[in-house]
């Protein structure tokens, strides 16, 4: 997060300065990427691509501080991915068949995790081995670092239902990797 | 007893809503259980890895193409604004005045423009010519352009007009009468059938008169042309004294079969048809019979 320095990089980057831009961008990036990885796998780098042009498009006219901010740009993150989910959905472009194994999604074990100690890779995929909905809120509290209100109106949920989604996930959560001992 | 299914969170750490917001909020002193639960969530904030960074410079290419110059992106766009609406606008005034030229035009070749212009395009652009003021006894109906004269207009006041074409009347009369005789151009055949004396006006007609003492007697009934009569002023006023016009009858119009008594479409040639003589209204056609002009 950029915290008392946004307000400053958001205007300079509506001038056109391209260094704070890239600094908004080296900030957000990293959790776009790791959110897109959970809802998108295999497709989240294409998906933060298409996010960012269109961010840019509409730079200009933004107004809001860091949360209005990030709540933009994930919601324009997970709109990405639901197009192209759709359009998969629609258009298939290989059968299963013809997919080596190792490109089949999967959901990996946790077990698996802790013995790789893959970090924050095993992170993502512990989380991504719960429920879609506890697995989007968690990582839209943790990663994007919104509040339950942001987060609700980005689900299309109420605060309630992204407590509650919330509270279990994290239960969830901790259930597995004490289970397995996770150790990251 | 009841056999209640198991849960499995049952099995993990007893966790409150106030661990989970402690976990949520990244605090060090969470719940033992959640010791794992909070490695995991502070991995998914860990830094960012070299491939995460990797788009940069495609982003920063976006960046640059779509907002790094917006002076002259605004400025592009205005000009293009400008642009099209005075295309506009050039497009909106040469389709009226194509419009305008067009109408114009086509209102001058049919002859419906204001003298002064209808001249005007007479000669600008070979418009058919405005007629003249005296010779248009009524303007916009009755054009004579080839000004020629019907033959039979002399005493008799009604110059019986001829339609022109295959409603030649055949028995055109030039009637006596007190009406303005009008000259027919047609091209009916003369006819020289006996005029009727009358009072009523004669009709203008187009058909081409032969000279008098051409055509047959006619019995006054001919029907009336309905083109353009000739200049008025060879017609004249009869006097009224029931002299016999010399008729204007075509026996046979443009070598038609005309019809010897055809109905009267436009006026009435005989207004007082008690003065016309029963042999002068039922002459048959005679095609060489002599002229009886008075």
């Amino acid at each position: 997060m950029i915290s008392e320095d946004f307000a400053s990089l958001l205007a300079a980057a509506q001038s056109g300065s391209e260094p704070a831009f890239s600094r908004l961008w080296r900030d957000a990036n990293p959790p776009l990427l790791r959110y897109l990885r959970v809802i998108a796998p295999g497709a989240e780098e294409d998906i933060a691509a298409e996010t960012w042009v269109q961010v840019v498009r509409g730079l200009r006219s933004f107004r809001g501080d860091e949360q209005a901010w990030r709540a933009w740009l994930f919601t324009t993150a997970r709109r990405r991915a639901i197009d192209l989910a759709r359009h998969r959905s629609r258009r298939p472009e290989s059968p299963l068949d013809d997919v080596a194994v190792a490109q089949l999604p999967r959901t990996v074990d946790s077990a698996e995790v802790a013995l790789e100690h893959l970090s924050t890779a095993a992170a993502i995929a512990l989380v991504s081995a719960l429920p879609r909905l506890q697995a989007e809120v968690i990582l839209l509290r943790v990663v994007a670092g919104l509040d339950t209100e942001s987060v609700a109106r980005l689900l299309h949920k109420s605060p309630g239902a992204v407590r509650v989604a919330t509270h279990r996930g994290l239960r969830r959560l901790a259930q597995r990797t004490a289970d397995a001992g996770v150790t990251l | 007893m009841p056999n209640i299914p198991h849960s499995p969170l049952q099995d993990g750490p007893a966790v409150t809503d106030a661990d989970l917001a402690a976990l949520l909020a990244g605090k060090e002193d969470v719940a033992p259980g959640l010791r794992p639960a909070a490695d995991v969530l502070a991995a998914l904030s860990a830094e960012p890895g070299p491939g995460e960074l990797a788009g940069e410079a495609r982003a920063l290419a976006e960046f640059r193409r779509r907002a790094g110059a917006p002076a002259p992106r605004h400025r592009a766009h205005g000009t293009a604004g400008l642009s099209s609406r005075l295309s506009a606008k050039v497009a909106a005034s040469a389709a009226a005045g194509a419009v305008v030229l067009g109408g114009a035009a086509t209102a001058a070749y049919a002859g419906v423009l204001p003298a002064p212009i209808q001249r005007f395009a007479h000669d600008a652009i070979g418009a058919p010519n405005a007629p003249s003021a005296p010779h248009s006894p009524a303007p916009g109906k009755t054009v004579a352009p080839s000004g020629q004269l019907a033959p039979h207009g002399q005493p008799a006041a009604s110059a019986k007009p001829h339609s022109p074409g295959r409603h030649s009347s055949r028995h055109g009369q030039g009637q006596q009468g007190t009406g303005q005789g009008q000259q027919g151009t047609g091209q009916g055949q003369p006819g020289t059938g006996q005029g009727q004396p009358g009072t009523g006006q004669g009709q203008q007609g187009n058909g081409q008169g032969s000279p008098p003492g051409q055509g047959q007697p006619g019995d006054g009934q001919g029907r009336p042309g309905n083109g353009q009569g000739s200049p008025p002023g060879r017609g004249q006023p009869g006097d009224g004294q029931g002299r016999p016009g010399n008729g204007q009858g075509n026996p046979h119009a443009e070598g038609e079969h005309g019809n010897p008594h055809p109905r009267w479409q436009q006026g009435n040639p005989h207004p007082h048809a008690e003065q016309v003589p029963y042999r002068a209204r039922h002459a048959r056609p005679a095609r060489h019979a002599p002229a009886m002009d008075t």
